[in-house]
């Protein structure tokens, strides 16, 4: 047991000392893209507890991270507080958020749930986010912005802020990410796991399916109000436009193309949802074979995600990663069984 | 009063969108257990289509404007036709044993597919011009309140399409075998019920009626790639009050729901407001009464 708990914190910070060096060489603009990909890996981190770990379908998670957003942004902007403590208070009221939408689905579960969650992202989209009732909490129109904010010694506004953010987050992620699968094999994981295989079976076992679910859902909705609190840090600013409810669908669905039950996974799906629409933009426009001209938007992304997530489901239940590791465990048992044949004839 | 009226007509046809969307999505899930969440998307996408037909192509000179607008709702509807059967015979025959939850995924997958293809097509943030079924001046005055035909229009197709989607259930060959298979499919395929063939044409209906919906609804929102999308909330919302499996209380759901969503905004100018009367709506219904209709098609 020991061991494990060693094996993972080595592997956590051969990670972030792999990452870490990663965006160094890049412009600015792929460093806020690199920054942006850690914001969206939280976002997908927190799926990967509450579908994977907990077995629990959400359509809002763009929503959690968005109320982070607004929460810090509204802290720095109004209340002149330091980014720190405008991170805290994001988590705390993703977390309280995460509670209140934990409530219905204590009664509800897989598609009934996702209808409601749905609803919840479809709501905080075009009511919340974008109503002037709520203009103290988001800003009004224009948002807020968020220049002077300074997160240890960092200004939101110099040249090597995106970095520094990139590293921070890089940081917190692999902390986060070793803390989840940490906990996927402690108690509440283990009580965690028995929900998602059948909510029935656990309540007869004695877990407290109200304290659990609850919890997780806090939990999943603190870490992607994390990620969202860290946004207008990364973009300056906070706007509706990337907490509305297609962020909430795509987030899903890339968190399931990757492998939902895998945490490298989310740092995968948050670096594709990142880095794939600007590469395209960037990069996708031209002429093919000098004849025909093409330009690819924004919208390609999220035609590939939707037709790559459909294929997926069909061919590779498990997720990219999922199917990855599978036969990379196959490749190695095989390698295993062979030399170990080998040692015995000899 | 009279203002009250008028709100209550708007309310009524709003809700027999909300009627009709959610008529598909009920067909669609009791015949082959996938809660279609892209059934918003795919009649965007056929409406566009018709939106082609109507202002994006020259048309010739001699054809009269009802022929033009005939010719456009046949063009969407055959294509919604189309893309009923093509998604029913490259993805949802595929998936028929997983579990519902996977399949509802699926659907996601598809209207993010769907949506950001009608964006690249149709371009989102442009406006575009309604659909018109009826001259859009036409108004009738109905006990003192004046009633737009396109109103009218909306509330009569919502009613026929219930009773004939009814019927068709009870009383034809076709309708009883996708009753059988919405109840059992191992046993429907044991009696020889041609589920495969179930299955295709409970999309192409399904897809067909999620194209009148969004044909009906383009004079009274904001038309564009997105806003249709959306009305699935509404839609499975009203899908929800019949239980996911009831037609009549599926119509009535969708009349209700126009209705709730539209007072309100005799004093609530907000955009947003009525989906926060769909949200409430749905906990209401899903925390009081379970959806009858999970236990029988949610297998």
């Amino acid at each position: 047991m020991k061991q494990g708990y060693l094996r993972r914190l080595v592997a956590a910070v051969i990670a972030f000392a792999a990452l870490a060096w990663i965006p160094a060489g890049f412009d600015v603009g792929f460093q806020f893209d690199a920054a942006l990909a850690l914001v969206w890996g939280f976002c997908i981190l927190s799926l990967v507890l509450l579908t994977g770990y907990v077995g629990q379908v959400s359509l809002c998670q763009a929503t959690f991270a968005g109320v982070g957003a607004y929460a810090a942004g509204m802290m720095v902007s109004t209340f002149h507080a330091a980014y720190l403590v405008a991170i805290v208070v994001g988590v705390v009221a993703s977390f309280a958020l995460g509670l209140l939408v934990g409530l219905p689905a204590l009664r509800l579960k897989g598609i009934t749930l996702a209808i409601v969650t749905l609803g919840i992202a479809l709501v905080f989209d075009r009511y919340v986010f974008q109503d002037h009732i709520f203009d103290w909490f988001t800003g009004g129109s224009g948002g807020w912005q968020v220049d002077s904010a300074t997160l240890f010694g960092i200004r939101a506004d110099s040249s090597t802020h995106l970095l520094a953010a990139y590293e921070i987050l890089l940081a917190l992620f692999c902390i986060v990410a070793l803390l989840m699968v940490n906990l996927h094999q402690s108690g509440a994981g283990r009580r965690f796991r028995a929900i998602r295989d059948s909510e029935l079976a656990a309540a007869t076992m004695g877990v407290n399916l109200t304290r659990y679910k609850l919890l997780a859902f806090g939990l999943s909705a603190a870490i992607a109000g994390l990620g969202g609190s860290f946004y207008p840090l990364v973009a300056g600013s906070v706007s509706p436009q990337p907490f509305w409810v297609f962020t909430s669908l795509q987030f899903a669905a890339i968190a399931v193309l990757m492998g939902v039950r895998y945490v490298p996974a989310a740092a995968l799906g948050g670096a594709f949802m990142a880095f794939v629409p600007d590469v395209l933009t960037r990069y996708g426009h031209g002429t093919f074979l000098n004849k025909y001209s093409y330009d690819i938007s924004y919208d390609w992304f999220q035609l590939a995600v939707g037709v790559l997530l459909v294929i997926q489901l069909i061919a590779l239940p498990d997720g990219v990663w999922g199917d990855l590791r599978g036969r990379a465990m196959r490749t190695w048992s095989a390698l295993r069984a062979r030399t170990s044949r080998r040692v015995s004839v000899a | 009063m009279s203002q009250f009226a008028a709100y209550t007509v708007i309310g009524l046809s709003l809700g027999g969108i909300f009627a009709l969307a959610a008529l598909g999505i009920v067909l669609i899930f009791r015949a082959t257990g996938v809660l279609n969440f892209a059934h918003g998307a795919m009649g965007m996408f056929s409406t566009f289509v018709a939106w082609q037909v109507f202002y994006g192509w020259d048309h010739p000179a001699w054809m009269p404007q009802w022929a033009v607008t005939a010719a456009a709702i046949a063009v969407g509807l055959a294509f919604a036709v189309l893309l009923g059967f093509v998604l029913e015979l490259a993805v949802f025959r595929w998936i028929r044993t997983r579990e519902p939850v996977v399949k509802a995924v699926i659907t996601i997958g598809i209207l993010l597919a769907l949506q950001s293809a009608a964006s690249l097509i149709w371009k989102n943030n442009q406006y575009h011009l309604p659909i018109y079924i009826a001259p859009e001046t036409a108004t009738y005055m109905v006990a003192g309140v004046p009633i737009g035909a396109n109103y009218i229009v909306i509330v009569v197709v919502a009613l026929l399409l219930a009773f004939g989607l009814g019927a068709f259930l009870k009383y034809t060959a076709l309708g009883r075998a996708m009753r059988a298979v919405s109840d059992d499919p191992v046993s429907a395929s044991l009696w020889a019920v041609p589920v495969d063939k179930v299955g295709a044409v409970s999309w192409m209906l399904g897809s067909l009626i999620a194209a009148v919906a969004g044909i009906l609804i383009t004079p009274f929102i904001n038309f564009d790639t997105t806003s249709l999308t959306l009305l699935i909330l509404d839609a499975l919302a009203a899908a929800l009050i019949g239980g996911l499996v009831s037609l009549p209380l599926t119509v009535l759901g969708g009349f209700m729901l126009g209705l709730l969503e539209t007072y309100p905004t005799i004093w609530i100018q907000s955009l947003g407001f009525p989906r926060l009367v769909a949200l409430t709506v749905i906990l209401f219904v899903l925390i009081f009464r379970a959806p009858r209709g999970m236990s029988v098609a949610g297998r």
